[in-house]
Formats: structure tokens, sequence, C-alpha cells
């Protein structure tokens, strides 16, 4: 079974810029632009979040796309899917009635009201427009990647091994 | 894919969230059996819990089929659509449906539901007294709209107040009769309560506690309602929103009941290859550590999922159910989950209260774990801390910063570090392999 690709973070190297955020609310606005966009209404809004876990440790958060979903459990409207080649967990906003069943029940805390837009559950959708999510591209970093959970171990494992040696010399 | 045909018949009854997660969960490892799903319902599929959408007139009747035209043939299921179920023989695995037919089963899931409780007061059975549970229900309400000014609603649980929602976004003049001193007495704590209700009369659903119908007046039709204090409403429209039964006259004195059908860890009840699923089912209440029916949507998709896992021959373990409720009213959001009242000694409740800003946070903790919680307004976090109870979490580490507004999923990597063993979700890891103190 080829693994699905999501959006890893690698919290070493987060520097709590909130690019991620600011090229997440950019890419779902209207307009694509940042400056533009702050004039739209509703406003455009960001899917990601920087989470300090502690002083000048932070990482930055999406929807995880779960394997075995809690809010598509949850929600009640049966408007949350999951595509079982890619993976994506997806809201379909013609069906969410706002009934928040999916925030109660989200592990990550990633999901958000969209009050000013229609009252609809508001996640991370990877970016259907591109090839690579905006947050992805955006980052300074490097700190978020797009890959497989394998991809991604395999990298971080051999990212270790090249600090510890640099360490001991 | 299966290694071997398999040739089973699974009988389900019910065709609402647990019925339909159990033919969805059993046609992913058995392709080939037999599954008979039959409902006393009408129509296909429809989700029960957006009637009080459906009837505030927010979104159209489409949005009520939770589940496409097609789905009874996409996962090759016989369907038996306004079809009661008349008698059961568990001993000889048969069914007899209306019309005398009998349906042999191997297995069979009784997904049967729960229904809304009836008050019998004197008066009940005039015409313009509803409960809301179903399609009927709903649509019977909206016919008698146009000629509808007040309406009363006879209960302060989470029915009865989305109903004076609904009604109220029709235009109709609501009044909310409530029993107990506070309303969502069962979901919510007093602060909690007293909060939404503020919030519900601003926007203008009036709400009387302390208060009990004591008859229903009118000649035919109801034209109001006379109170245990004596005084007397008018109105034309009555809904009684007194909670809901689980519904067991099919399996009665053949399985092993309570509340609810017992059913163990496989969702099994005490009969062999009798399973029990939603509504009508109880099982071990995690947060409240008990046998327990939690009549929500969630747990009636997990257990019919893994009930029907089970029916198929898997040996999947369900984690147990818990209750938790979201409720939204005039762009205020509500949620609780778990203990919310708690009642003996050892519990200590963290809250934090911002009534300005209509913010409300209280978490239950018992020996360093979360067990419940109750949040307004600021409800992003709510999943959060659920996940945190129910798997057990010590949180000692974090427990001053648990009702903070600030406390986020960042918080939780520490925890997820030093007590890896009990976040299950594969996920959870994925978010702090990167994470160390001595990186």
């Amino acid at each position: 079974m080829v693994q699905s690709k999501k959006i890893f973070c690698d919290i070493t190297r987060c520097i709590a810029c909130r690019t991620c955020e600011i090229a997440c609310a950019v890419e779902h606005s209207i307009t694509k632009d940042l400056f533009l966009g702050m004039l739209e209404r509703p406003r455009p809004k960001k899917r990601t979040f920087v989470h300090f876990i502690e002083r000048d440790v932070s990482r930055s958060t999406a929807c995880q796309h779960c394997e075995e979903p809690p809010c598509m459990e949850a929600c009640m409207s049966g408007c949350i899917s999951k595509d079982e080649k890619t993976g994506k967990v997806d809201i379909d906003r013609s069906r969410c009635v706002g009934c928040w069943m999916c925030i109660m029940v989200c592990p990550f805390g990633i999901i958000s009201r969209d009050i000013t837009d229609k009252n609809k559950a508001l996640k991370c959708d990877l970016c259907p427009d591109r090839e690579s999510p905006a947050c992805v591209d955006a980052c300074p970093t490097k700190t978020l990647s797009y890959e497989s959970r394998d991809e991604f171990l395999k990298r971080i494992k051999q990212a270790k091994k090249v600090y510890a040696h640099s360490h001991k010399k | 894919m299966p290694t071997h045909i398999k040739n089973n018949i699974y009988a389900i009854i019910g065709n609402s969230a647990a019925g339909l997660a159990a033919i969805e969960s059993i046609r992913r490892v058995d392709q080939s059996s037999r599954i008979v799903n039959i409902s006393n319902q009408p129509q296909r599929p429809y989700s029960r819990c957006l009637l009080s959408y459906y009837l505030a007139g927010q979104y159209d009747k489409d949005i009520l089929w939770i589940r496409p035209e097609d789905y009874y043939k996409k996962y090759d299921t016989e369907v038996l659509l306004n079809t009661a179920v008349t008698g059961a023989d568990i001993k000889n695995k048969t069914l007899e449906i209306s019309g005398k037919k009998k349906i042999s089963f191997d297995k069979l899931l009784i997904a049967t539901g729960a229904s809304a409780k009836f008050l019998n007061i004197k008066g009940a059975d005039k015409k313009g007294v509803f409960v809301l549970r179903t399609l009927e229900d709903a649509d019977g309400i909206l016919r008698m709209l146009p000629n509808v000014k007040n309406a009363c609603i006879l209960g302060g649980g989470l029915i009865g107040l989305r109903a004076a929602y609904a009604l109220k976004r029709r235009g109709v003049a609501v009044h909310v009769i409530v029993k107990s001193e506070h309303i969502f007495s069962q979901m919510l704590d007093a602060e909690a309560a007293d909060i939404m209700r503020q919030h519900l009369e601003v926007n203008g659903i009036e709400i009387s506690t302390g208060l009990e119908a004591a008859e229903i007046s009118g000649k035919d039709s109801v034209d109001g309602v006379i109170l245990d204090d004596g005084n007397r409403l008018d109105c034309q429209l009555i809904i009684i929103g007194k909670g809901v039964a689980a519904n067991l006259g099919i399996v009665k004195g053949q399985v092993k009941t309570d509340m609810g059908i017992l059913a163990d860890e496989r969702l099994e009840t005490d009969r062999k290859d009798i399973y029990a699923a939603g509504d009508a089912a109880q099982a071990y209440d995690v947060l409240e550590e008990k046998n327990n029916v939690n009549q929500i949507w969630p747990a009636a998709i997990r257990q019919g999922k893994i009930a029907g896992l089970n029916m198929a021959g898997e040996e999947i373990k369900y984690e147990g159910s818990y209750g938790t409720n979201s409720l939204d009213f005039f762009d205020l959001a509500v949620m609780s989950f778990g203990v919310v009242k708690p009642k003996g000694g050892g519990f200590e409740e963290l809250i934090a209260l911002d009534a300005k800003r209509r913010l409300y946070r209280k978490i239950v903790v018992k020996g360093e774990r979360i067990v419940g919680g109750v949040l307004i307004n600021d409800v992003e976090r709510h999943g959060i801390l659920l996940h945190l109870a129910l798997q057990k979490i010590d949180i000692s580490d974090i427990k001053d910063i648990l009702a903070d507004e600030y406390f986020d999923f960042g918080k939780v990597i520490p925890l997820i570090k030093r007590q890896a063993n009990l976040f299950i979700r594969p996920e959870y890891k994925d978010t702090c392999v990167t994470y160390s103190p001595l990186y």
C-alpha cells in the first residue's frame, strides 16, 4: 500500500515566524494576494496554527488527516469523508450545518468555526489547487514538508545521524 | 480482501447511524455474504440530528439524506423499508416482520435506536402536540406552522431547546417550560447553563424553570398549557422534549437489558451472534466508569462500526462509550463531555470564566486525569481535552494551564513524549518525533 502524503513538521527547525499561517490564509483567499486579501470580506482564514510547546520551541499544526478520523465518525450530516487513495480528509461545505461535532472530537484542536462565512467547519484541505500545500512551500526554514510518514521518518533519522556526528567533532 | 468467501446472512435492524456504520464496516471485510437491512422508516437513510436544522428553515430537506440514493446497491444490501420487526426468535435465529414474513439470519445487529419519551398528562392526545424525533414529526410541525403564533416547549434539554431555536427562527414566539432548576441539566453544570439561558433569553426565547405542565387545554386542537403553579400559557403548538428511551421491544426478555441492551466489549449481547449498537445499546462508559447509555451520533457510528467488524469475524475491542455533545444557538457554541457535575469526593474543578466575553471553561479532574469538561464560546480545543480524558492521560504536568485561554495542542506534546504508550493514534507520534528537550 502506498502511504498517503501529509504535512509533517520538524520541530527543531521551527522559529515560530508564522509564515505558514499567512501563506495558508492567502492561498485560501479570493485574490491570493496578502495585501488585497486583507480587504476581502469574509476575511481569508488560516487552517494551520503555530503552537508553542515550551519557550522557544514551537510547531505548526494542521489537520493530520487521521487514519481513522474521529471527525468523520462524529459528523451527523455525513459531510466529512476520507479519500481511500490519497488519505485526505475533506469537509463538503455544501452539507456542513455548523453543528461542530467535528471540533468536539478532533484530537488536535485544529478545526475552526468559520462564523463569518456561512457558519461552516474549516480545516486544512491540503491545497487542492497546488502540487504541494502553500504552508510547506512558504516555510523559510524548511520546517514543513509534504511527504509520506515513512519518507519523513527516514529523513529525520538521517538528519539525526548527521547532527550527532557533527556534535562529536 | 477476504481469503475465503463467507456465506453469512447478516440482519441489521435499523438504518440510522449504527445500522449504516455496520453495513459499511461489514462490507469492508466481507463482500460475499448477504446483508438484510430492515427499517420501520419509510424513507432512505436520514440524519435525525439534522431535523432541527431542517425545522429551522436553515436548510432544505436535501440536507437530511446522509447517504446517496444508490447506497444500498453500492453496499450490496437488501433493504426492507417501512417494515416493522414484529418478533424475534433468538434461539432459532429468525425474525418475523410485518406481513408475517420470516427472515433467518446468522448474525443479528439490533440498532433499533430510541424513541422520544411522551408526556402522559391530560390533553396530551390533542392535535398540535408533537415530539421531534422523526421526519414525520418535523413535517407535521411544519404543516402546522402557518397557524402557530405561540409555541410551548416542554423540556429544557437538547431537543427541547433545539426545537425552540428552530421555531424562533421561523418567527414563532416560544416559551420553554423546564422542570429542573436549570436548562441542559444533563449536559451542563449550573454556571454554564445560566450563561446559555441568558443568551437564549436575550435572543427572544422565553424560559421558565422549576415548572411543569399539568394539563394541555383545547378542544380538538391545543389552545394552551396549564402549568403546575396554576398559570396558563396560550399556544397552538407543543413540542415535548423529555429525552429518549431505547427501543427494546423486539428482544426484551430474550437478551439482557437495563436502560438499553447490554453490550460487551465486542458489542455482542449476552446471546451469541446477537449484537447491539447505537441508541438502543448500553455499553461501558469510560468517563463515568459504569455501564451507560450514551445516545449520541458519534457513539452510534463507532458502535455500529465495531459491531459490524466483529459480526464479520474480526476481533475488535470497543474502547467504550462516553457522553459528549455540541450545540450552537445564535452563534454561541457550547460543548461538554463526561462528568460535568461531579458528585462525591476526589474531584477537582478547574474553572475559567470571563462573563463579559461569555467565555467559560471548566475541566473536571479526578486522580490527575480529566474526566469531564464544559466549554462555552472558545470551543476549538474541546477535542484535545476529550482525548486526554479518553486515553486516561496523567495531566498533572499541565494541570495549571488546562483551563487557560491559551491552552493548545502544543502543550500536549511533552505528554505524548512521556506517556507514549497511552497515546494510541499514530498521528500523535507524527507530531512529536522531532521533539526532544535533549535533541
